[in-house]
């Protein structure tokens, strides 16, 4: 793991009407850790996931991805540069096939469009044939390759959680954002998903994870951010945030005290 | 399990291999060009000719209703005013042949260009906007076109253009008042383009493209999809399928004035894409041949038709809102050897 | 263009504006009250003004057999005359935009269904209504006895102000104020603001939805037979197509003031009023009826949110 950062977020700033959500908020994710994002519900994390993917425009300060600025990008350019997300109630194209979701995803590299299709050009041809052999690659990788026919509407919704993320690889990101990827999952399917994002990390990509289970974060997380009330409270190894005061009072509802 | 069509169909194309796709492929088209030997059998139309209900209204309304499918079926936007690019279409048909001495098959590419343009400025401006307004705002634009035309005397106002010329004599084929027969194989074989050109699109990137964008148009955009950009596709390739059927109609009617292009057109044309089936393209030919076949059929059915099909549309939405022959629902399961593997 | 017309009778021009306005007003609150509990353009209400403006007429005819030629009453006759007409009108249109509701939204409502699914449905009720009526009347336009003698009651700046005019204002002015009332302090009313905020959280909270949607659409139709009685009592004629011409213009005035927000809606058709008689002085009127097309794509272009700027495009990620 290097201290190179792929992400960050310097002074952000997101208020919606006189409701500050994210409220100075600096974060730095590092090339090719397991960054978990944490904090009591309404603390601001799917916001933050929010204002790096372009989804809103942050009121103050700035997001470099790379060190280049996110400002004025499109959501569409800034997932080309290579960032990535899922969400926290599942949104795939439920009446695509699994591997039409995540070929979708991989086209964003793609140079062939309307024209290319209509002539089936070689370019086009190559491309149609490369993305699914990735997507089958990375459904392979997820463990869902045989679900790639079915609808992803009709798959079981631990399955459909996967292909979120199979999704969001398609895409060949840097970084990929997952947004409470284990929720509703049993014990062991947690354990099982937790293995998946350390793959995941081991292949090579970047991720900021919004988790709520602290014993899964805390087995595979380098590093822990906690918001609480749009702020961030602790930034630290997930054993030395494990035992801040600050952070086991924003969990607790304890109210903070006068500082 | 009940029997259905698209299912049976589809499965069919899918065991087939190349040769067995093209023999099928060649039974449709070749069938298609003999339907004018239906003259005079139970088919026929009492009012007019069988033939000439081939080309308008079957052939010219199948032709748009594929059009209109890619922006409402496949894209999932609400076009209503459609009717604004056959107009288009149209009237660059009436207007170059009254200054010019181009031939139908000149102005064609024209027409088509000039569609693509208004739909490329309509869709530019308005394509930013979500759902709904989008439904209005096209409506809107469909009755701009139309009164605009109403009240420029340079395109004779309320009372149209007319004399305009039919196609040259083609290849042996002659355009003129008696020749139906031959008007209906240039529609059809503009029909089966369009049929191919869809399928080629459909089955790649912008085929996922668009159908990510009806589904769910925030995650098609943060999964990395141009959302705007395809969109203003769809909405310039409907507009081509629009002007080309106009400059065929105003070529075969001679005639064209501003009320025949009525926000009722485009809303017929609705009908028979939501009948058919939104997004499938055999279902949108079959829905366009059936409820455009109908009312010249039975006579009674012609004074009622709009009434009908605001039925068609209320019926459909609330029972079957995936028409009678839905897009692809069901899974590949069974399916062997199909496309994707 | 010819801009002595609209200089010379400015006054008259913006008196009549501002009664056709009102007319917009009424209309627009069946857009805007449904859209801001459902999110969905109400299609149908366009032909719920074309029904209350048959019932006016028919009101007049059928019930108190007044003929074209009839003359206009006095009295205590005119006024109980013209309240039939007004509460025929109201309850025609009322009742259908409930039924509309019941028939065209509601089974679309329960399911999960597209936005795109009500919307061709809501078009389908649309054109089903205007096509049975213009079968019913062969296309026929219908006129209307002139009850109340358009009495000239004074001259300001050069401008009549006529008493059916004056008529139109002062009792749209009356209606919106009962309704801001309600909306504001009844009940009911707040729980359809409630339900304009958050749907999902509103039913969650218990609050019975079929109700306050219905009452939505009831209101909404009221306001708009209302509006459909007093276009009758100025214009004196109707045909099927009416809905088409007069409702997308009352559609334009809701977006125009801000959607979902009936102050908006005031605002919104008072301007379009005022815009279409002034730009029908300049241009001409066989350009009138774009004009509204025309304001509603500008509008929506560079300020989407309206003048009272309820947001049309909030990002739902």
């Amino acid at each position: 793991m290097s201290n190179q950062p792929v992400l960050e977020l310097k002074n952000v700033t997101m208020q919606f009407g006189g409701v500050k959500a994210l409220n100075q908020v600096n974060l730095q994710v590092n090339k090719g850790e397991i960054c978990a994002l944490i904090g009591p519900n309404g603390a601001g994390k799917t916001t933050v996931f929010n204002v790096v993917t372009g989804v809103y425009v942050p009121t103050d300060g700035e997001i470099l991805f790379n060190g280049k600025s996110l400002k004025g990008k499109n959501r569409h350019k800034i997932t080309k540069m290579g960032i990535a997300r899922t969400f926290q109630n599942v949104r795939l194209f439920g009446e695509m096939t699994s591997l039409e979701n995540v070929i979708t995803a991989t086209d964003v590299h793609n140079k062939s469009g309307l024209v290319g299709s209509i002539l089936n050009t070689p370019r086009s041809r190559r491309e149609e044939k490369a993305g699914r052999e990735k997507a089958h690659e990375i459904l392979k990788f997820m463990g869902i390759d045989h679900r790639s026919d079915q609808l992803a509407k009709n798959l079981p919704y631990g399955d459909q959680r996967r292909l979120e993320i199979a999704r969001a690889l398609g895409t060949s990101p840097e970084i990929v954002l997952l947004d409470e990827p284990a929720a509703g999952f049993n014990p062991s399917e947690k354990k099982s998903l937790a293995e998946l994002i350390v793959k995941i990390r081991d292949r090579g990509y970047t991720v900021l994870l919004i988790e709520h289970d602290m014993s899964l974060i805390m087995g595979i997380s380098d590093r822990v951010a906690v918001l609480d009330f749009g702020e961030k409270i602790a930034d630290d190894l997930p054993s030395v945030v494990q035992n801040n005061p600050k952070v086991i009072e924003a969990y607790l509802g304890v109210p903070a005290d006068a500082s | 399990m009940p029997f259905n069509l698209r299912d049976t169909g589809a499965t069919l194309w899918a065991n087939s291999n190349k040769w067995q796709r093209y023999l099928i492929a060649g039974v449709i088209i070749v069938g298609a060009f003999a339907l004018p030997l239906l003259e005079g059998t139970f088919l026929n139309t009492p009012r007019t000719p069988f033939v000439s209900v081939l080309f308008y209204p079957i052939g010219v309304y199948v032709l748009m209703a594929l059009g209109l499918n890619v922006v409402v079926g496949k894209s999932g936007l609400l076009d209503l005013g459609y009717v604004a690019f056959y107009a288009v279409g149209a009237y660059t048909a009436g207007i170059l042949s009254m200054h010019t001495k181009l031939n139908t098959w000149e102005i064609l590419p024209v027409g088509i260009a000039l569609a693509m343009l208004s739909g490329f400025v309509l869709g530019a401006a308005v394509l930013r906007l979500r759902g709904d307004y989008l439904a209005i705002v096209t409506l809107g634009f469909g009755e701009i076109i139309r009164i605009t035309a109403l009240n420029s005397s340079a395109v004779g106002g309320a009372n149209g253009i007319s004399n305009i010329p039919n196609p040259p004599t083609t290849f042996g084929f002659t355009f003129d008042l008696e020749s139906d027969r031959n008007y209906y194989w240039v529609v059809l074989i503009l029909i089966i383009i369009t049929i191919l050109i869809i399928r080629g699109l459909s089955a790649r990137r912008p085929g996922r493209a668009w159908e990510s964008i009806r589904q769910d148009e925030d995650v098609a955009e943060l999964m990395g999809v141009n959302t705007y950009k395809y969109k203003l596709w769809a909405f310039v390739f409907g507009a081509s399928v629009g002007g080309a059927a106009g400059v065929l109609f105003a070529s075969k009617a001679m005639f064209i004035a501003p009320n025949i292009f009525n926000y009722n057109i485009s809303i017929l044309i609705l009908a028979f894409v939501v009948f058919g089936g939104m997004g499938n393209i055999w279902g949108v030919v079959f829905g366009a041949v059936l409820l455009s076949y109908i009312p010249e059929r039975i006579r009674f059915i012609s004074e009622a038709r709009m009434l009908i099909f605001g039925l068609v549309l209320i019926i459909m939405m609330n029972l079957r809102p995936d028409g009678l022959l839905p897009r692809k629902k069901r899974e590949k399961i069974g399916i062997a050897g199909g496309e994707i593997k | 263009m010819d801009f002595s017309v609209l200089t010379d009778q400015f006054a008259s021009l913006t008196f009549d504006g501002i009664a056709l306005g009102f007319i917009y007003v009424l209309i627009a609150l069946g857009y805007t009250m449904v859209y801001g509990v459902l999110r969905l353009i109400n299609f149908a209400n366009s032909e719920v003004f074309m029904l209350g403006s048959f019932a006016t007429i028919l009101v007049a005819t059928k019930l108190f057999n007044h003929t074209i030629e009839s003359d206009p009453l006095t009295g205590f006759k005119l006024v109980y005359t013209m309240t039939a007409m007004l509460v025929g009108a109201m309850i025609v249109s009322g009742v259908a935009s409930v039924i509309i509701e019941i028939v065209a939204y509601r089974r679309l409502r329960s399911r999960t269904s597209n936005r795109l699914t009500s919307l061709i449905s809501a078009i389908g009720v649309s054109i089903v209504l205007a096509e049975a009526v213009r079968m019913a009347t062969s296309s026929a336009p219908m006129g209307s006895p002139r009850l109340l003698d358009k009495t000239i009651l004074a001259t300001v700046w050069g401008a009549d102000i006529r008493v059916d005019t004056l008529l139109v204002i002062v009792f749209a002015i009356i209606l919106l104020i009962v309704l801001d009332l309600f909306v504001n302090k009844s009940r009911l009313g707040m729980g359809i603001r409630a339900v304009s905020m958050d749907y999902d959280t509103s039913r969650l909270m218990g609050i019975n939805l079929n109700k306050i949607i219905s009452t939505t659409f009831l209101i909404g139709g009221l306001g708009t037979g209302a509006a459909s009685f007093f276009y009758i009592t100025v214009y004196e004629m109707t045909r099927f197509s009416i809905g088409f011409e007069l409702g997308l213009a009352a559609f334009t005035a809701a977006v125009l003031g801000g959607i979902g927000n009936i102050r908006g809606a005031f605002a919104g058709g008072i301007a379009l009023g005022l815009i279409e008689m002034y730009a029908s002085a300049v241009l001409g009127t066989q350009w009138r009826s774009i004009t509204a097309f025309v304001i509603l794509i500008l509008v929506l272009l560079f300020k989407p949110n309206g003048i009272f700027g309820e947001s049309l495009q909030q990002a739902r990620v």
